[in-house]
């Protein structure tokens, strides 16, 4: 294999794996920290709460809580590396021994009942295969009225054909959930639901900064300062073009629920 | 024997009377490959403009209209009809994605271009401004571009304020409109604008003396001009110049302000602008005036088609046929115009809505967002390591992603309508409006020909003593309201017409 040959090769791995996330960002989570906060004032959260952040990822938002509104924060992410990632930025931020982060797995959390006043869930319940157990292990491990928020990718009742493509390639997207759906697991787990708000207005914002990061991708590649083999940039645009439309029309959406346990 | 018509009959629209100001039908006609606007007041008699040279483009165009974005709130109610209800008014195609608002109507020029017939008259206060700009948030949510003109808005003894009130209130794009001449020498003031960073809406008409002394009536302004420029570069704002085109005085400079643009360091894009026939301007023939076309042509001779006509592309957030636009990346000697490497259609929908003045910006966030995400995106991967990978890829060790948009050049070129090409369609979706006190937005081509300048100046000017009074005595100015009634016949348009 000449050296060409071998970096194509390298990039192509490189993008790949990581095109979808790429255009993504860090993690998907529309509307950001500014969503995050109202997530907090909504579950009322003080300095004395014991908060879960249950898909903690990087640790974005459970640092951000953790200044924020001056609470405990535990973060919970299936992947070792995410959460190695956040004990870092904790302990770099000065935020060691109030906020922290653990590996485990949402269905079966390696915490015990009652442990915590609040929990936050972004944008993550919907990825969850079991999400009835995933509902009651939120409520076993909340204190009495202790409060859930959700965040997360919603759709109207029927999802839109051309939205295939987009689900293929976003696999998070591919159980989002109407509404009531969500509202449903969470009172089959015993919650009283006490407010659910839209917010697609992050989603649209989001799809866009997406687009506008395939127009950056395809200049890059015009201007042949990058090179992209593999990637398929057209189908890409549509799918994304696609998302933006539906999310216009209210065929994909964001919302939070929140709930109070027992 | 019958003959036939030497024109085709593209549609029916309203204007008004160039004269008294009466709206009256008007018909779209092409001919000859050109768009002319036809038109008879039953009082004044007929007249007849060129709107478009370039009638295959002017239809072809016409597919990019896209549906409009309806503002948050409404500050008039439909009552007499388009154009007359001005404020926005529920009947508006567009939300505002460019407010302007003139702080003052006094200026250190006195152009005999001026379509807001810039002399002494009103200062808006800080109270005014800040009401504005909250209606503004009122309307938009998320208001992203402010400009403030005038008059000459950096003579304005507030407007460092007024910058800063627009940031305060989260307005990304705070632009000033200014001639640069307090810039080429009030070192302090430089300062200042290094403070609050806005970006600056630069008046440019060319190199030649006999330009800036037709259109601006002062020879030698140029070394000012250039002084300015400079002295932007050295604390990093970004510039648009604005050159205004006129026939027969700088169309031949038009490829030589591009290639000026392109070297300096502070300016990022160019917004060309055919003479404005309104308010104060020069004798003028309707028939012969300069339109979009018209400067695409010149661009592309006086560029050796560096960029050719075919760059450019309408900008469907207002009419399509208000605007075009390019842009192009600057490698060195190397120039090349986004559209020739990337499906600029694909994207125009997005763009959709929102008229950007250094869209560059924009792109260099996408793309530093690809870089920042990526780094961190499920692996352990840093910023340095995809940049090594990239560099493998071909990117050259010096580049960096900035540099894209850094090395990025906008030029957009912008026809306003004179009461001679005055189409009520257009301006129905128009998005660039005039901020007044009061919270009313009108629309900019409603502003200049119907007759709302000449209401909101009388009022603004009226209400000077009271500001006068107010900050003497160091209190709080309570802002009037501007409001507009058209049962009075409005003053006619002087015309300066060279051909009747």
């Amino acid at each position: 294999m000449n050296s060409e040959e071998t970096v194509k090769q390298c990039c192509a791995l490189l993008y790949e794996s990581d095109f979808a996330k790429m255009l993504l960002g860090d993690s998907f989570h529309p509307g950001g920290v500014k969503l995050t906060e109202r997530l907090g004032t909504l579950l009322r959260l003080t300095p004395r709460s014991r908060v879960l952040d249950i898909a903690s990822g990087k640790g974005t938002s459970a640092l951000f809580i953790g200044e924020r509104f001056g609470c405990q924060v535990l973060g919970i992410d299936y992947s070792k590396q995410n959460v190695d990632y956040a004990n870092a930025l904790a302990e770099s931020k000065g935020f060691a021994g109030r906020v922290s982060f653990r590996k485990g797995d949402a269905e079966r959390l390696p915490l015990d009942d009652a442990s915590f006043d609040a929990i936050i869930c972004e944008c993550a319940f919907c990825t969850f295969p079991d999400k009835p157990g995933a509902a009651r292990e939120f409520a076993r491990i909340l204190v009495p009225k202790g409060r859930l928020g959700l965040s997360d990718l919603t759709r109207g009742p029927v999802l839109p054909k051309e939205l295939d493509g987009v689900l293929a390639w976003v696999a998070c997207i591919a159980d989002a959930q109407p509404v009531v759906s969500y509202e449903n697991y969470l009172v089959g787990a015993g919650f009283r639901i006490e407010h659910t708000e839209e917010s697609n207005e992050a989603l649209l914002e989001m799809v866009e900064q997406m687009r506008m990061k395939l127009l950056g991708v395809e200049i890059l590649v015009g201007l042949k300062k990058l090179d992209l083999p593999g990637v398929d940039l057209s189908s890409a645009k549509q799918m994304a073009q696609a998302a933006q439309a539906a999310v216009k029309r209210g065929a994909l959406g964001y919302a939070i629920i929140c709930g109070v346990n027992g | 024997m019958k003959k036939d018509a030497d024109y085709v009959f593209y549609e029916l629209t309203r204007s008004i009377c160039p004269n008294c100001r009466r709206v009256i039908d008007a018909k779209v006609l092409l001919r000859d490959n050109k768009v002319f606007l036809r038109k008879r007041c039953p009082d004044c008699g007929p007249f007849e403009a060129l709107v478009y040279a370039d009638a295959e483009a002017y239809t072809a165009h016409s597919k990019f209209n896209k549906p409009g974005t309806i503002p948050l709130a409404f500050n008039s109610e439909i009552h007499d009809g388009s154009p007359h209800d001005c404020g926005l008014c529920p009947d508006h195609q567009q939300h505002t994605c460019l407010g302007i608002i003139e702080v003052n109507s006094s200026c250190n020029m006195n152009c005999p271009l001026c379509f807001s017939e810039a002399s002494p008259g009103f200062n808006l206060t800080l109270e005014e401004v800040e009401q504005i700009l909250d209606n503004y948030v009122r309307t938009e949510g998320n208001p992203e571009v402010v400009q403030f003109s005038g008059g000459e808005p950096t003579i304005h003894p507030q407007i460092i304020d007024f910058v800063k009130a627009a940031k305060a209130r989260s307005i990304p794009f705070v632009m000033i409109n200014t001639n640069g001449k307090r810039i080429a020498k009030d070192d302090r003031f430089l300062e200042q604008l290094n403070e609050v960073r806005p970006s600056l809406y630069f008046q440019f008409d060319g190199f030649d003396s006999e330009t800036y002394r037709i259109i601006r009536g002062e020879p030698n302004i140029l070394e000012e001009k250039l002084q300015a420029l400079d002295r932007l570069a050295k604390i990093g704002l970004s510039v648009t110049l604005v050159p205004a085109i006129e026939r027969g005085v700088n169309e031949h400079e038009v490829g030589k302000i591009i290639n000026f643009a392109i070297q300096h360091p502070a300016v990022r894009g160019i917004n060309f602008q055919p003479a404005f026939h309104a308010g104060r301007h020069m004798a003028h023939d309707p028939m012969n005036r300069i339109t979009i076309p018209d400067i695409l042509r010149m661009i592309e001779a006086q560029t050796a088609e560096t960029f050719k006509v075919t760059d450019f592309v309408p900008v469907p957030c207002c009419f399509p046929t208000c605007n075009s636009v390019t842009y192009a990346f600057i490698d060195g000697d190397k120039i090349t115009p986004l559209p020739r490497i990337v499906n600029v259609y694909d994207y125009l929908d997005y763009i959709t809505n929102r008229v950007m003045p250094d869209w560059s910006i924009e792109i260099k966030g996408a793309l530093e967002g690809l870089w920042s995400s990526s780094s961190v995106a499920g692996s352990q991967k840093s910023a340095d390591q995809l940049a090594f990978s990239c560099q493998a890829c071909g990117i050259p060790e010096s580049f960096t992603v900035g540099d894209i948009a850094q090395h990025m050049i906008m030029i957009m070129l912008q026809d306003f309508m004179d009461p001679w090409t005055f189409n009520q369609k257009n301006l129905m979706k128009c998005c660039k409006e005039f901020l007044l006190p009061g919270g009313k937005q009108i629309p900019f081509c409603a502003y200049n020909t119907v007759g709302y300048r000449e209401k909101a100046r009388a009022q603004l000017e009226a209400a000077e003593p009271e500001r006068k009074r107010a900050r003497a005595e160091g209190r709080a100015y309570e802002p009037r309201p501007i409001t507009f009634n058209f049962d009075q016949p409005a003053p006619q348009n002087d015309l300066r017409v060279l051909v009747p």
